[in-house]
Order: C-alpha cells, then structure tokens, then sequence
C-alpha cells in the first residue's frame, strides 16, 4: 500500500532525505502495527541504525505521505561523515531528536486518551506537510495510533465537532491549528523544541 | 460484495453518530453483524475511549449499506449476551 524505503531486517542499502512528503517508522507484534516515528523534511530516513553502527534495523521504514525524496548510498554517506565531523554531528544531534520523538511516543501512548494523541499526530504531520491537507484512512490512522479503528472514527469526530478539524472521505483537513496545540497540551513540543535548539540554533 | 458501514452511536442526535466513511465489503447483513460484534468487543478490551464515550455499552453500530440505507443496529452490549449464550 505504502511504498516501503527500508525494510525490517534488510540491509540498509540507501538512505533517504525527505523533500516533500514524510515517511513513518514503525515497529510490529503478532497484535499488529504502531508507529514509533515520523521523519520529513528535517530529516533522514534510515540515519539512527545507521550512523549507530548497525546495517540493518528491526524497524519498517515506509513513505506515509507521498512526495519527493533524495536518496544516499549507505556508502556515500557513511564517507561523507568519516571526512565531516561537523556533518557527523549534526546527524546524531537529529538521531537524538528522533531519539526524543520516539520517547515522546511512549509518553502520550501510556498517559494520554485518544484525542490528545490524534492532535499530537496531526500536528507533527502538519509541521511537515505543505497546506492544510492529510490524505488517509481511518484504518491507516488507527494502525499509526495504536488502536481500533472504530476509536479512531470516534476520535475524528470528537475534534471534528469542535471544528479543529474536517474530515471527508480519505482525508482530513487541519482548521485550526492553535486549538490542536492546546489540546495536545505537553503531549506535543518536546523533541519540535530540542530540534529547534540542537538543529535549527546550531 | 457490498459494503457495509460501520457508523457508531454513542449518544442521541446528529453530535452523537461518529461517521465511518470506508466501510468494509462484507457477503451479507449476517457477516456485518459478526463483524460488529468482533470490532465492539477489541474495542472494548482496547478500552482506547475518547471523553465523548462515558461507557462502550452506551454505544451502538448502526450498519448502513451502499445506498445510506439503516440495515442493522447493534448494541455493543451484545457482545456479553453473546458470550451469556456462549
């Protein structure tokens, strides 16, 4: 359904840097799937398991919102950051980021219901997004989340009702986005503020 | 086969039927109804609630067909009296 970019437990060939669309990450259990991260424009797909020392990673790496990318060798890039260490480290400053991101995941799955972690979702898709506008389903949406689909429909509407947000058929279009960050409250922001610090302050 | 639609209810009026707009194809009403009951019950042991829904066995599906058509209600409750008769 979604073009895959790197693949469980494959060698990891290249490396992507996102243009326009992003990619999500995610892990899976005889339960099924949820994901672990979302990496876009500020970012590189494939950068933690490499430049941690690893060929290949458990994880699936696939494109969640289509668009263009930019593609690295494995081998190009690990040249690149033996000759570069200002480059070296400014890719393991983001690695912390996703690091971060990642936590930040595990955080709103244990402690938050399930509008905050739709609002959550839907901003960090927003940041990487040109315009308004999400195409999805609400099965794919429940898979990203971690739950029903039937939670995800209900979840929807909740913010739908408060005019956050409009939902059509295989899309949904953010209205406003200040009342999803109030929503979202400190489920959202951490690793956004560390990237800004680590990355864009660098 | 046709698709059926899997609208929840969770309380009275317009506000209170969360829309589902992908539906699943299913062989017939039977097969709809078992998979809303399927659904209701990993629903409710996934317990996943949005502060809309006060209690799973306030809500229902309220499975439409292609043409918007009401052809079935059922009761998340169902999924216990089902087990009941086990």
């Amino acid at each position: 359904m979604r073009q895959p970019l790197i693949s469980p437990n494959q060698q990891i060939k290249q490396l992507f840097f996102p243009e326009v669309g992003f990619s999500s990450i995610t892990t899976q259990g005889s339960g099924g799937k949820v994901e672990i991260g979302m990496v876009g424009r500020e970012g590189l797909v494939g950068a933690i398991p490499l430049l941690l020392g690893s060929d290949r990673t458990p994880h699936d790496h696939f494109v969640q919102s289509p668009g263009e990318m930019l593609a690295i060798s494995a081998q190009a890039l690990c040249g690149a950051v033996d000759e570069s260490a200002s480059l070296h480290k400014l890719l393991l400053r983001f690695t912390q980021v996703q690091y971060l991101q990642t936590g930040q995941t595990a955080f709103v799955n244990a402690r938050y219901q399930i509008e905050v972690r739709l609002a959550r979702w839907l901003l960090m898709c927003h940041d990487r997004l040109d315009g308004d506008e999400l195409r999805l389903t609400h099965e794919f949406l429940a898979t990203m989340l971690g739950t029903q689909r039937t939670s995800a429909t209900l979840a929807v509407q909740a913010l739908e009702g408060h005019r956050f947000i409009k939902a059509q058929r295989g899309r949904i279009t953010i209205l406003n986005r200040k009342a999803l960050e109030d929503l979202a409250d400190d489920g959202y922001g951490l690793p956004e503020a560390e990237y800004a610090r680590l990355i864009e302050g660098a | 086969m046709p698709r059926y639609f899997f609208n929840v209810r969770h309380r009275p009026g317009p506000a209170g039927l969360a829309e589902d707009r992908e539906g699943d194809e299913l062989v017939d009403v039977a097969a709809a109804r078992e998979h809303a009951l399927s659904e209701a019950e990993a629903v409710i042991a996934r317990d996943d609630r949005p502060a809309t829904i006060r209690d799973w066995m306030d809500c229902s599906f309220e499975i439409k067909d292609e043409d918007g058509q009401l052809v079935l209600t059922v009761p998340f409750s169902d999924t216990v009296q089902e087990q009941d008769e086990g």
